[in-house]
């Protein structure tokens, strides 16, 4: 017998008439429909080995490339949570006995000191002055600000860890820091609680050297022969400076050192307050090449 | 029926595996590895801005060795270190792209700039030639080079501001021309990061004239 084996009927006599026949091939025939359940099986086993395949490579891509800055991925830290973004535009330089009115506290951007605070892995004991530190943002580097009342011991060890000889890192106290940690880079902030929150090191992933981000991609973090001093850096002053004082340079550039509000290229997106406004250590004399 | 059903069930495992098998090798590489050609603006970019960035590093050097005021000290410092490292990025990518470091000496510079000045000009000097030159925009000659290391004081400040301040403004031209017509999207924004940069250095650099009461040299 070729086939029908598992059928009652192919144990009985042969000499059935040809339509018994029939009906008993036709039994067998639907008899055989489920058979192929190895094959089934073996299906479904290599559609879930594919879609378990799937899931691990969209799983890795989403790994490697969360925090890692590409053209596609050009600012990671849209990933974490609480990050607060400005727009900040680059290159305005003050002198030392001036002071930046900044719109922020701790500041992530605008203008800033000519000499920028060393960024070469600097953990600075005592406060320093936030336009000092401004610029080292500007050049890529991630400042870590902690409020001296409420991080110390482990806390600030752990934090020290992730800059003590880390390049386009600095760290200082910033007293009356609303809240323990603040992370900086330019145009980006995220304020923490705890040392051990896990988007420390992913803010420092996603920022720290990010060339998209950061306004002047190769600026450097040895500060010698700059003006600052890192054995004894200019300090913090918790003041705000006064809106009178010929020394306060606003946000928008008025009093810096700088006539890049003149520009007229569309390419600047804050607002051309200070067109009229001539430098204030420069006599407004008029970009002659154009 | 029942075969067709088979057929297509196995055939649809088949491209899932196959697909599968694609997403986990798109793992390992994920970017259009091609690298520019000899003739691309990406290679002709780096390659005339890499020689455009080392004079600003060497005239940003003297300044900074020889100068005796603090603020321009800074700044030359600023200026060296940054386009030193900017110009050791894009060897890097001259070396990954396998394209020499350098233009060939004596060829003439800009030949990648050819698609006939159409882009325009946010600094206000429209109309400035496209193509192929020999010497670029705002490079300063052997002989401007010798004068400013032998100047001292106010002079050579005034000196170094008015070469390096013509020396942004010449470079300006290319990184634009680069930042909008490069293929690759990190020599677009490095391109984009020098424009921004470097007007407002060169803003910089003329407060700096005006404070010393000088001129800036004539345009490149």
């Amino acid at each position: 017998m070729a086939s029908g084996t598992k059928s009652k009927g192919a144990n009985k006599p042969r000499g059935k008439s040809n339509s018994a026949n029939k009906a008993r091939r036709s039994v067998v025939g639907s008899a055989r429909k489920p058979k192929p359940w190895g094959m089934i099986i073996g299906m479904i086993a290599i559609i879930a080995l594919a879609g378990g395949v799937f899931t691990y490579a969209f799983m890795e891509i989403d790994a490697k490339e969360k925090w890692v800055v590409s053209e596609e991925n050009k600012d990671p830290s849209e990933n974490i949570a609480g990050v607060v973004r400005e727009d900040y535009e680059a290159g305005q330089h003050v002198s030392g006995e001036q002071r930046v009115a900044y719109d922020q506290s701790p500041a992530f951007g605008g203008p800033h000191d000519n000499a920028w605070a060393e960024c070469n892995g600097t953990v600075y004991p005592n406060p320093v002055r936030t336009e000092n530190m401004v610029h080292a943002l500007e050049h890529g580097s991630v400042w870590i600000a902690y409020n001296p009342d409420q991080v110390k011991g482990k806390d600030l060890d752990t934090l020290k860890a992730k800059v003590e000889g880390q390049p386009y890192m600095l760290m200082s106290p910033y007293p009356g820091l609303d809240k323990p940690i603040s992370l900086q880079s330019w145009g980006h902030q995220l304020k923490l609680t705890s040392a051990n929150d896990e988007r420390v090191d992913q803010f420092i992933k996603s920022l720290r050297q990010n060339n998209y981000q950061n306004p002047e991609p190769g600026g450097r973090c040895d500060a010698q022969g700059t003006g600052f001093d890192v054995t004894n850096p200019p300090p913090y002053v918790a003041e705000p400076p006064a809106k009178d004082d010929p020394n306060t340079v606003t946000m928008d550039g008025k009093g810096a050192t700088d006539a890049s509000a003149e520009e007229q290229g569309g390419a600047q997106t804050p607002p051309a307050s200070g067109a009229e406004n001539p430098p204030a250590t420069g006599a407004g004399t008029p970009p002659p090449s154009q | 029926m029942n075969r067709t059903l088979v057929l297509v069930a196995a055939l649809v495992a088949v491209l899932l595996v196959g697909a599968a098998g694609g997403m986990l090798i798109s793992t390992a590489r994920t970017t259009d590895d091609t690298p520019p050609n000899a003739a691309s603006i990406d290679v002709g970019f780096a390659q005339d801005m890499r020689v455009h960035h080392l004079q600003a590093v060497t005239m940003a050097g003297i300044e900074r060795d020889n100068t005796s005021d603090p603020i321009l000290q800074g700044f030359a410092f600023d200026v060296e270190s940054t386009q030193l490292a900017q110009s050791s990025e894009m060897a890097g990518w001259l070396t990954v792209w396998g394209q020499p470091q350098l233009p060939d000496a004596g060829a003439p510079h800009m030949q990648w700039m050819s698609e006939g000045g159409t882009h325009t000009h946010s600094n206000g000097e429209g109309g400035k030639t496209t193509g192929s030159v020999q010497r670029m925009p705002g490079m300063a000659t052997s002989e401007e080079l010798d004068k400013l290391r032998k100047l001292t004081g106010k002079e050579l400040d005034v000196f170094f501001l008015q070469l390096m301040l013509r020396h942004h403004e010449g470079g300006l031209e290319m990184a634009e021309y680069a930042a909008e017509h490069g293929a690759k999207g990190y020599v677009r924004n490095l391109a984009d990061k020098i424009v921004q940069s470097q007007e407002n250095e060169a803003n910089l650099m003329k407060s700096y004239l005006a404070e010393r009461g000088a001129q800036p040299l004539p345009s490149p």
